[in-house]
């Protein structure tokens, strides 16, 4: 029985180091290639030895597919590919195959630069990695050999976010990536068509949350900056340098337009700078509202949003800076905290998650003096505020791109698994398939019953219409005709096309059968007689007397003989092919009946 | 089905204001300290506290299988002082289960795991279990049937700390009964045959306020017809005095220990019949008189009547409440008292707001209230684009921030408030 077998490395009943291995149709193929970004030990990186002990990588798999551009996504790729050793495709959007690198060589710079990290890869890797990329258009079929199909479907999590359908055959899989169901300032909602996939890979990370509404977060978000501006207060944004940051950017552009507002707002140079460069460049990925307006006005060129000087940290008076990186561990966003923590007026906000160790998490768990480097203690005066703006699919769209997929199968990953049984029990009971929830390194193993195309051949189809009285789309019809296996294809053709293609000669199955009729007379008034009782009983057929003295009904043959002894008692000769069985069986049956008697 | 044309066809003329209305009246008036708005996958008509931290919420569609969730409050509206962040402002599903019949009303029994709800087609509760902590599952335990009058309406469930092995249900007067929730034994029923077809007389109510310390009213007889004793909610006043308020509007009350004396009050508050009623208790446990509490009834034409149990016949205070149109059917009328904020009560049901009131400034005989604040969320909150405005379905108090409440809306919308409390009335 054909199966699809789908194993985490990553993301298994968590969230982060996304990593999923799934075998379709005999294909192997890498889905992400994450690092988790709470740990500095080996579980940051997924346990490639999973895949093969001794072998080589690019013997194992057939490609690699990256859902987006973040860290946890992404992050493991050039010590994957560079480090362990893969030579074979890996396959991302445009923009995720842009941005990715500058993403990763930001996290070596602070992991080798300022942790001092030796044993890790090098800017040499990133770039050699990235040779490998090969990146695909949304919506296009790409084949990756000359069975494995991969598409690429519009996400919404970030820029160049995509879900992917793997095909073989008629097996299909459809990995999310994240994903996000409701369209934001800046990017679309996620979209699929009705493609049905044996398999759904969906990220779950909301999946038991019910989020409070995105209008109800900006407000505060606003309330908060501007009440903090106001009061002649500095606000510190630290920002994950793409995607949230350019949502925020556009937020606080419209509300500065509209409350006349005249603190400056800067963002910090380099990589968002560089950043809105992308997002211009790659205005199709956006949401339609800012592909409309981008020819009168480019929402990303901001016209209160100015780039910040390191210089500016030290000016009097209000200020919102976007800086990087989100988490305050290290760079510019750091520096800026430790000059503004000291003042109450100040605030500083974090708009994502932080992982543990970093400066980000312990203010946001209520840290209120930090150890700072040469044991220098940092008290922190200002206000600390938290706000979520990742966008994921909550369950209400979990379930939405369910019914938009109908796959026939779901398995849950980037979530808790505790927790999650009652979306589960959810999932199944409303859309009678299964879901499984596998942890790291546990294999989901289903079994498909694919789908075996076969073409029928048009002199095929039009005889079997011929003899169909009224065609009927809806209905099933049965059809008889000789299947053909040949180079790797199935076609139904009708028997006279399959034996001129393979050159075989036709042989007759012939059935003759012998009636006796209880008649005195001469054998030819006999057989004018069951040829006059022929003729009245079957008005629809054709039915023919030949000079032979033999009779006709349309391809079977009636003969008398006069072999028998008994005067009295004539011999019919019934013949017909295998093929019309059915019309000799039942002439015969007919004639066994005898001939009726008044026309004596 | 009825029910939900006849809406349609009430508000066929509205249009929904732009989305962003609300935004310009949050920056302007600054009239929250906090408002959250949730989205559920199908609108709720119940909001049962589970302790301090969670609630539950469940669907009432008719013809599909409904959910019954546990939501963990967001961290934010728990903790009880600002000690430092609370980055949490979103809803956790805690547990969850499915519920083949539409849950209409749902009571969780103190002090244990169980919840117990009702719904149609017939009167019969349904038991469940909050599953133990990691598997996430609200699983059904029993259900206590109630004979197979199938005629007979939803059931009203009241359940008490006092006596958490039981709860009290009834659709009607005369069939009010608490059961045992595990035996399933029916321990008392409030007596089925009609008794006198007279009301009790002033003196014999005046025995009774000596006897119990609390008034009790004429008998329902046969007099009062099957319709006009359906009962509209159900409380228990402590572990054996129950208080139930019929459609009609006439107040019941009853001690367990006299079977023979399920006594009602058949004088209705206004002279005006044909309106339905519904009725809001005061805990009483934070006024000054413990065995006091306060019924305030609602009708569907707006009339709010206060009475004190001691002196049923003679209702406290009253007063009109601004409704546009009486409310269509009593079906999501909603009163309840602030359990911090002293004489505050909310009323909602008549359209897409939740307006509260502030009873201690009302004349005896008062004519319209004016709200101290009005909620119009939800008139705001549906994503969908339907000429039909939403309608609040039920409102709950948070047990101790004076001024949060919780409403939920027939479009699924679930807010969260907390208002400001404004100058001019502090």
């Amino acid at each position: 029985m054909p199966e699809i077998k789908v194993t985490p490395l990553g993301a298994g009943q968590d969230v982060g180091r996304s990593c999923i291995l799934v075998s379709i149709a005999g294909k192997n193929v890498m889905l992400d290639c994450g690092m988790h970004m709470g740990y500095n030990d080996d579980r940051r990186f997924p346990d490639f030895s999973y895949i093969t002990q001794n072998g080589r990588l690019t013997d194992f798999l057939d490609c690699v597919i990256i859902s987006h551009f973040h860290l946890d996504h992404c992050g493991a790729l050039p010590y994957f590919s560079e480090m362990v050793g893969y030579d074979g495709p890996i396959y991302m959007t445009h923009p995720t195959k842009a941005i990715c690198p500058i993403l990763l060589e930001d996290y070596r710079k602070i992991t080798v630069d300022k942790k001092g990290e030796t044993n890790f890869f090098t800017s040499q890797m990133i770039k050699d990695c990235m040779k490998k990329v090969v990146a695909v258009h949304l919506h296009q079929t790409v084949q990756v050999d000359d069975e494995l199909e991969i598409k690429a479907y519009y996400a919404g999590h970030v820029l160049g976010a995509a879900m992917f359908q793997i095909k073989v055959g008629s097996e299909s899989v459809v990995y999310t990536g994240d994903y996000n169901m409701t369209p934001d300032r800046h990017l679309g909602a996620a979209w699929i068509d009705k493609c049905r996939p044996d398999l759904l890979i969906s990220e779950s990370t909301y999946a038991t949350t019910i989020r409070d509404s995105k209008r109800c977060r900006e407000r505060d978000f606003l309330k908060k900056v501007h009440e903090s501006v106001e009061r002649g207060g500095k606000v510190l944004i630290p920002v994950f340098a793409l995607g949230r940051a350019q949502e925020l950017c556009i937020l606080l552009e419209t509300f500065w337009e509209r409350m006349n507002l005249k603190a400056p707002i800067y963002f910090s140079m380099g990589l968002t700078e560089k950043a809105n460069h992308y997002y211009k460049l790659f205005i199709t990925w956006t949401n339609q509202k800012i592909r409309k307006t981008f020819v009168q006005r480019n929402m990303f060129e901001f016209k209160h949003i100015k780039a910040f000087d390191r210089a500016f940290a030290d000016n009097p008076g209000p200020m919102v800076v976007f800086a990087t990186p989100g988490m305050l561990h290290a760079g510019q966003s750091l520096q800026i905290f430790r000059k503004w923590a000291g003042n109450e007026k100040n605030m500083v906000i974090m708009p994502g998650y932080c992982v543990q160790g970093t400066v980000g998490h312990k203010i946001l768990s209520g840290q209120r003096k930090l150890e700072m480097e040469g044991r220098q203690i940092l008290e922190v005066k200002m206000q600390v505020e938290y706000m979520s703006f990742s966008a994921h699919a909550d369950a209400k769209g979990i379930m939405q791109l369910i019914r938009q997929a109908e796959p026939r199968n779901v398995l849950l990953v980037h979530g808790e698994a505790k927790k999650m049984e009652f979306l589960k029990q959810k999932i199944e009971q409303e859309f009678y398939v299964n879901c499984y929830m596998p942890a790291n390194g546990e294999t989901t193993t289903l079994f498909t019953s694919p789908n075996i195309p076969v073409d029928i051949s048009l002199g095929l189809l039009k005889r079997e219409r011929a003899i169909g009285l009224v065609p009927d789309s809806k209905k099933p019809k049965l059809m008889h005709g000789t299947l053909i296996m040949k180079d790797n294809s199935f076609r139904l053709v009708s028997p006279e096309q399959a034996l001129k293609e393979l050159g075989l000669g036709e042989h007759q199955l012939r059935f003759t059968c012998r009636v006796h009729i209880q008649d005195p007379r001469k054998e030819h008034e006999m057989v004018l007689r069951v040829y006059n009782h022929l003729k009245g009983v079957l008005k629809d057929y054709s039915v023919q007397h030949l000079p032979d003295g033999s009779i006709m009904v349309e391809s079977i043959l009636i003969q008398a003989t006069a072999q028998s002894e008994d005067q009295g008692t004539k011999v019919l000769l019934v013949s017909w092919t295998y093929q019309d069985e059915e019309l000799g069986s039942y002439l015969t049956s007919l004639l066994k009946k005898g001939l009726p008697q008044t026309t004596a | 089905m009825s029910q939900e044309a006849s809406r349609v066809g009430h508000h066929v003329t509205g249009v929904r204001p732009a989305l962003d209305e609300l935004s310009v009246t949050w920056q302007g008036g600054a009239t929250y300290n906090d408002l959250h708005v949730f989205e559920l996958q199908e609108p709720t008509r119940v909001i049962e506290w589970i302790g301090e931290k969670s609630v539950c919420v469940a669907g009432y569609e008719n013809s599909r299988r409904n959910e019954i969730l546990q939501l963990l409050l967001p961290q934010k509206l728990c903790v009880k002082e600002k000690q430092g962040l609370c980055p949490e402002r979103d809803f956790k599903v805690e547990r969850g289960g499915f519920s083949d019949r539409p849950v209409y009303s749902l009571r969780h029994v103190p002090d244990t795991s169980l919840l117990v709800t009702s719904g149609p087609p017939d009167s019969s509760l349904q038991v469940w279990q909050l599953a133990a902590e990691d598997t996430g599952v609200i699983k059904s335990v029993s259900t206590i049937p109630t004979g197979n009058d199938s005629k007979k309406p939803w059931a009203k469930i009241a359940t008490t700390l006092a006596r958490t092995s039981c709860v009290l249900h009834g659709s009607r007067v005369n069939n009010v009964q608490i059961t045992e929730i595990e035996s399933k034994k029916n321990i008392y029923t409030a007596d089925p045959t009609p008794k006198g077809q007279h009301l009790y007389c002033q003196s014999q109510w005046l025995s009774h306020v000596q006897q119990l310390g609390l008034v009790v009213l004429g008998a329902l007889g046969s007099a009062a017809s099957s319709n006009s004793n359906e009962v509209s909610g159900l409380e228990f006043l402590d572990c054996n005095t129950w208080l139930a308020c019929c459609v009609k509007g006439q107040l019941c009350l009853a001690d367990v220990r006299q079977p023979q004396s399920p006594l009602g009050d058949t004088s209705v508050p206004s002279a005006l019949s044909g309106e339905q009623w519904c009725m809001g208790v005061s805990s009483g446990l934070q006024g000054s008189d413990v065995n006091a509490p306060t019924i305030a009834r609602l009708s569907s034409g707006g009339q709010l009547t206060l009475t004190d149990l001691r002196n049923i016949p003679k209702p406290l205070k009253s007063a009109r409440c601004k409704v546009s149109a009486a409310s269509q059917s009593a079906e999501f009328l909603c009163v309840s008292w602030a359990p911090v904020l002293d004489g505050c009560l909310a009323v909602s049901g008549f359209n897409g707001t939740v307006h509260i009131y502030d009873t201690r400034s009302w004349p005896v005989s008062g004519g319209e209230a004016e709200s101290v604040f009005s909620h119009k969320g939800h008139i705001f909150s549906g994503m969908d684009n339907s000429s039909d405005f939403p309608l609040v379905t039920t409102h709950a108090w948070h047990p101790w921030k004076p001024r949060m409440l919780l409403s939920a809306a027939s479009d699924g919308s679930l807010h969260v408030w907390d208002w400001a409390e404004s100058h001019k009335d502090s």
